[in-house]
């Protein structure tokens, strides 16, 4: 699903640089649920952001679903995040003056689906959230784990063949983020594949494949099984670690 | 799509009523103080009698001071106005489909019983082809016809307005009107009829009324008639006696011909030329031949009926427009970049740069709109209290053409606001805003 490079990133400034990514490779197979984890400035996020598309490279190739987006107009990059890719924030980011209703509907929205289908999606979405009963609520009128379930409908309305989440349980108590992270699992179950960053060791235990970021490098667990080698000579590069 | 946007747009006005406001009041502002100036602009500017001004002429003979032309400043330029001797000497021709000399006199209206006193009247003294010409029209009977012109007979035409002051609005046509001590019959009533600007004798002023009173042109001499409106002379003229006057190069008539054809045009211009040319014989007219005839729209540009002025501030107007629009960048750009957040959620939910660019561009369209909508508003308002301070000149009405113009004012001046904003709010990076939400 996810083919990565050699990918760098580098912040410039007038005096400064900060890599980001020092040369990362990753690949994500179909149907995985993978957690990354790391410290506060690891480039985790700026790893997810590369992912999303929300955030050009520097230097290295990226195949999504087996096309070379590396270097797509703004226009291709918008579709595919709306047509392959879901995204849950730790702050939710649901949009205030839209209702639940019409927060789920954004993404569907710049698809240009028309009314009956985008209804039909809002409301399969939100059932699967269990949240069916506050279509008219704005997000002010939703506790934390409610406004983050509405989220993950959002996430998951345009049917994703892959689910971001950015810390998604960093901002909900142990109970909320353990709803969240069943919802994840059960999207996941149905087909999609789930990346999530999380600061917090129990619930990235919960994915099958942990990966850990430090310093734009990057270190791999498989849970289940083994252990995955820190270091792979077949797959590496002057940069980095890959896998 | 288009009507989401319009709905984010809305919903976006709403969130911050008082900045909204802001931005339409600026607007609106723009848009007042142009729509004013603009329907000024096109009061004076636009054509008068469109379905047939390219077949209406007026005539101009250059019988002026051989050593100085009549402007000085624009030699080219004829008189604005005939001498009596030439409209009477032009006034044969048969080639004109309708023709009239004419000029305005004063008279005092006599009114029958005692609840009116008499009063003074501006008169258009014209031939019958003047109704026929101008499309004038009739609320009762007609203009008079040829032989009333030639004998002359003693009839006039009155205004609706007249009509209604003397009659009550009844139909007048065969009830008698004195005017000057003398019974005149009436034989028509106009209808409501008032031109844009008063073409067919801008002379004293474009933006003045039409007469209110028509009589034949030939009681000028019975009568012993003289213009009340302007006269201009070159040559000392001998004698004081109003035979005197009618008999000098003084210029104070005006002159219009229907002219239907190129050919018919072309022939009656070799007929002016023929009657210089004869004149010249005489000892008149001994500049170079100059004589013209110019159609409605030649003939205000010639008489300058849109004023320099009303051209300036049309340009002020719009640099005003201008300078409101530019001033609401700055807050438009401030009200964007606070929802780069938002911006980064919905480019992380599929929109691309450019539908973030139309979306906030919809947005300032509709602050446009709405500035346009309270801005016709003002100028209603302000055009009101324009036309009460010049009761008499050329009233300022907003028509459907300048409520077009002000909305497509308004989308320029939206877009004007825009742009820029616009643009920068699309080139915002998603990502780097999504955890700022």
């Amino acid at each position: 699903m996810i083919r990565l490079e050699s990918i760098q990133k580098v912040y410039r400034t007038q005096h400064v640089e900060t890599h980001a990514l020092g040369g990362m490779s990753v690949h994500v197979g179909p149907g995985e649920f993978i957690s990354i984890m790391g410290p506060s400035g690891s480039g985790k996020t700026t790893l997810l952001n590369v992912i999303g598309l929300l955030d050009t490279f520097d230097g290295g190739r990226y195949w999504l679903d087996g096309v070379d987006v590396s270097r797509l107009s703004d226009r291709d990059m918008s579709r595919i995040r709306n047509q392959k890719i879901g995204f849950i924030f730790q702050t939710f980011n649901l949009i205030p003056d839209l209702n639940v209703f019409d927060n789920v509907d954004v993404p569907l929205r710049y698809r240009g689906l028309n009314g009956r289908e985008r209804k039909r999606r809002i409301e399969e979405a939100l059932e699967i959230v269990g949240l069916t009963s506050r279509l008219r609520h704005y997000p002010a009128q939703l506790s934390g784990g409610q406004q983050q379930r509405v989220a993950v409908a959002r996430a998951l309305v345009g049917h994703p063949k892959l689910i971001l989440a950015d810390e998604p349980t960093g901002n909900l108590d142990s109970a909320m983020a353990n709803e969240i992270l069943d919802l994840l699992e059960k999207i996941n179950e149905m087909g999609a594949t789930v990346v999530m960053v999380t600061h917090d060791a129990e619930l990235a235990s919960r994915a099958p494949r942990q990966i850990h970021v430090l310093d734009g490098r990057l270190i791999d667990f498989e849970t289940e099984e083994r252990a995955a080698p820190l270091f792979n000579p077949a797959h590496s590069d002057s940069n980095g670690l890959s896998i | 799509m288009f009507l989401y946007q319009v709905r984010i747009a809305w919903k976006s006005l709403l969130r911050n009523p008082v900045l909204s406001i802001l931005l339409v009041a600026g607007i609106a502002m723009g848009i007042a103080v142009a729509s004013v100036f603009v329907t000024a602009y096109y009061i004076f500017s636009g054509n008068p009698i469109p379905h047939k001004s390219d077949r209406l002429y007026y005539v101009e003979l250059d019988s002026w001071n051989p050593q100085r032309a009549w402007d000085e400043d624009n030699p080219q330029r004829a008189p604005n106005q005939l001498t009596y001797i030439d409209t009477r000497g032009i006034e044969g021709s048969d080639i004109p489909t309708h023709q009239t000399a004419m000029f305005q006199a004063n008279m005092t209206v006599q009114p029958k019983g005692e609840d009116l006193k008499p009063y003074r009247e501006d008169v258009r003294m014209c031939r019958g082809d003047f109704f026929r010409m101008f499309d004038v029209p009739f609320l009762y009977g007609g203009p008079w016809g040829a032989s009333a012109d030639d004998a002359p007979d003693p009839v006039v035409v009155i205004d609706a307005e007249t009509n209604r002051k003397l009659f009550g609005g009844e139909n007048s046509v065969g009830r008698p009107l004195t005017l000057d001590n003398r019974n005149y019959t009436i034989v028509g009533v106009l209808d409501d009829w008032r031109p844009n600007v008063k073409f067919y004798d801008p002379t004293q002023g474009a933006s003045g009324d039409p007469e209110k009173i028509f009589m034949p042109f030939n009681h000028v001499e019975p009568l012993r008639l003289t213009t009340s409106g302007n006269t201009n002379g070159w040559k000392f003229t001998a004698g004081n006696q109003l035979e005197d006057f009618w008999a000098s190069e003084d210029t104070w008539l005006q002159y219009w011909v229907q002219l239907d054809s190129r050919a018919q045009k072309e022939e009656y211009k070799a007929f002016l030329d023929a009657y210089a040319t004869e004149q010249k014989k005489l000892g008149r007219f001994q500049r170079p031949l100059n004589n013209k005839v110019l159609s409605v729209m030649e003939w205000l540009e010639d008489q300058e009926v849109v004023p320099e002025s009303s051209r300036t501030m049309l340009i002020i107007a719009l640099l005003f427009l201008l300078v409101s629009s530019v001033n609401l960048i700055g807050i438009l750009l401030g009200k964007f970049l606070s929802r780069a957040p938002e911006i980064g959620v919905r480019r992380a939910l599929g929109a691309s740069r450019r539908s973030v660019f139309i979306q906030h561009i919809v947005e300032c369209e509709l602050v446009g709109v709405l500035g346009g909508i309270l801005g016709l508003g003002l100028s209603v308002i302000a055009l009101k209290v324009i036309n009460r301070m010049f009761e008499n000149q050329t009233p300022f009405v907003l028509d459907f053409n300048m409520v077009a113009a002000a909305l497509f004012l308004s989308l320029v001046a939206g877009l004007v606001a825009g742009v820029y904003p616009a643009w920068r709010i699309c080139r915002v990076a998603p990502a780097r805003y999504l955890k700022l939400q």
